[in-house]
């Protein structure tokens, strides 16, 4: 089956699979037992930058290899480039505001596992017609509109700090509603096609995997 | 090998101690904490949309049942409902999410209460899924040969737990007489009663019986901390070797750690890992949402958040509301014991047809467990 619905509901049970891999990474343990402390929000930002910065460099890459069959499609992946290539710049500010030196975050290297996702997602937008990477996005806007807002309101609560140090995560979980939506439209313009919906299901899947070692790699 | 024979779910029995308690009455029913109004009490009344609920304990704070005593009732009038008499039992499996006793198990108690001669018996404890985990043994003992007749029954004793005395004196209640919110939301959510269902190797001669077509049952407690627990503080509750038997009952008391308590941050993330599991069963062909004729939930479709409901139509699993049965409201939410009562009296309104599929679905967020079974109607 690969009709929009069926892929959105492999897709959705790749996401709790994955919502359970996050729950068991020392990092994320830490925050919801009540024991993240300052040093582990700083490295948990240092940790995200990575991916953040790269994200609208693979969306405007695999853009860029869409071909003119799929120009909405291209247009849509652009768009949301724009919308999020200076998210980083947001996250730094939340690092400082949070006590940390720009320098520091600025300066820090990627982990194993952001390695190994920034690896994957360039080497899949350099493919030509990436529609894989719709699996991509959905684990990655997932993370950003169900699991951000979460996290940020327990960072705020165990560190005790003011709204704008916790910026970034606090406003991505606010288009919430809109996210499947648009995201359901996307799919739309690939589907219903049976290769298509398999690479998007198993890019979603390796992207989930590799985005859980990068979480996993912080602070370890 | 000896084949597999099939089960029949071929009597109901459902009961609810005293008369039904109203929302505007349930706080002082159970006692204010501290002489304290609740703060989270009406938005809890209206989230989990219960209007009216029974309770053990009468407004006096004495007991009319035990926990036991009410599911020996339920199961009497389950067999009962089946035709069959106590004699005839073999297998009694019962769950609870608290027994009367710390041991020996619930089954044993209710086999107390029940008379009904020499029994094989099964405790399940947990909190709403136990009420599956019985009916999967009954189920099983019946299909494996080894039982002609096995009853799961469910009961629940909550509002026991709800007593102020289990919460005044404690780290529950702080400086300014505030209960946690972890407390505080369960005293409105949890009521009283008990239900059961006799399971047969063969259907009823006369009238509609249920055949079991399969129980699922899926736990993740591998990544989920406790959600709703008890015997641990809010603080304490992700490290077995924090459990109230460490401290001594004194110091656990003290703490907080004996009420039933519930995490609402993690919660939403259990019911997302729900709706995933659920979803994984569409996806496997499991579960065929458009060959569901009606579906009882232990979680009203009023609770889902929109984005939850969004998610299900969105990847074709949603069963429309209008097939969906529930007494929720008028019963309350009995923990184990509902989705026992439920069914009793889903077969009581005379809506079920035979040849049509029923899908119970029972949430637990003890710590984070799913369970499903699907029924035929036939006769």
């Amino acid at each position: 089956m690969s009709d929009v619905a069926s892929v959105l509901r492999q897709l959705a049970v790749v996401f709790t699979e994955f919502e359970g891999r996050l729950e068991q990474t020392p990092l994320i343990r830490k925050l919801t037992r009540g024991r993240f402390e300052l040093a582990d929000y700083h490295a948990f930002l240092i940790g995200l930058r990575q991916q953040v910065k790269d994200g609208a460099l693979w969306m405007s890459r695999a853009a860029s290899n869409i071909d003119e069959d799929h120009l909405e499609l291209r247009s849509k992946l652009m768009r949301h480039a724009v919308v999020e290539h200076r998210d980083f710049r947001l996250l730094e500010a939340d690092f400082v505001a949070a006590g940390g030196e720009l320098a520091v975050i600025q300066g820090a290297e990627k982990n194993i596992g952001s390695e190994a996702l920034s690896a994957w997602m360039f080497h899949e937008a350099s493919r030509p017609n990436p529609f894989g990477l719709l699996g991509a996005m959905w684990i990655i806007e997932g993370l950003g509109s169900i699991k951000a807002a979460e996290w940020g309101g327990l960072v705020r609560r165990r560190l005790d700090l003011p709204d704008h140090a916790v910026r970034f995560l606090l406003y991505h979980g606010e288009n919430d509603a809109e996210h499947i939506g648009e995201f359901e439209e996307m799919l739309g313009l690939v589907l219903p096609d049976d290769k298509v919906a398999e690479r998007i299901v198993k890019t979603a899947r390796v992207t989930a995997r590799l985005y859980a070692l990068q979480v996993e790699e912080i602070g370890a | 090998m000896t084949q597999l024979r099939d089960a029949y779910i071929t009597g109901t029995g459902a009961f609810l101690p005293g008369a039904p308690v109203g929302a505007e009455a349930m706080e002082d029913h159970l006692g204010r904490i501290g002489g304290r109004g609740s703060l989270l009490g009406r938005r809890a009344l209206r989230w989990n949309g219960v209007e009216t609920r029974h309770y053990a304990l009468d407004a006096q704070g004495r007991a009319t049942h035990s926990n036991a005593g009410m599911c020996a009732l339920a199961v009497g009038a389950a067999l009962e409902a089946a035709g069959l008499g106590r004699e005839d039992l073999t297998y009694l499996a019962a769950a609870t999410t608290q027994g009367d006793y710390l041991t020996p198990g619930h089954a044993a108690g209710v086999h107390g209460e029940l008379g009904a001669g020499p029994l094989e018996i099964a405790s399940f404890q947990s909190v709403c899924g136990s009420s599956l985990m019985a009916a999967k043994a009954a189920w099983l003992s019946v299909r494996a040969g080894e039982h002609d007749v096995a009853v799961a029954g469910a009961s629940e004793f909550s509002s026991r737990w709800f007593q102020p005395a289990f919460y005044e004196g404690t780290a529950l209640v702080d400086g300014k007489g505030r209960l946690r919110a972890e407390a505080d939301y369960l005293r409105f959510t949890l009521s009283d009663g008990a239900g059961a269902v006799v399971m047969e190797p063969a259907r009823r001669p006369a009238g509609l019986s249920l055949k079991v077509e399969f129980i699922d049952l899926v736990s993740l407690a591998d990544r989920f901390d406790p959600c709703m627990w008890a015997g641990a503080s809010v603080e304490g509750r992700t490290d077995p070797m924090a459990t109230w038997s460490f401290a001594g009952p004194v110091a656990a008391h003290a703490a907080g750690a004996v009420a039933l308590l519930q995490d609402f941050d993690l919660l939403k993330r259990v019911i997302r890992a729900w709706v995933g599991v659920y979803l994984q069963k569409v996806d496997q062909g499991r579960i065929v949402p458009a060959q569901v004729d009606h579906l009882l939930c232990h979680y009203s479709a009023r609770s889902l958040r929109d984005e939850i409901v969004s998610l299900l139509e969105k990847t074709a699993g949603m069963i429309p509301q209008d097939k969906w049965f529930s007494n929720l409201a008028t019963v309350g939410n009995v923990g184990s014991a509902s989705i026992w009562v439920m069914l009793d009296a889903f077969l009581k309104s005379g809506r079920l047809k035979a040849g049509e599929k029923v899908l119970c679905v029972v949430p637990e967020s003890g710590r984070a467990f799913v369970g499903f079974m699907m029924l035929e109607a036939v006769g």
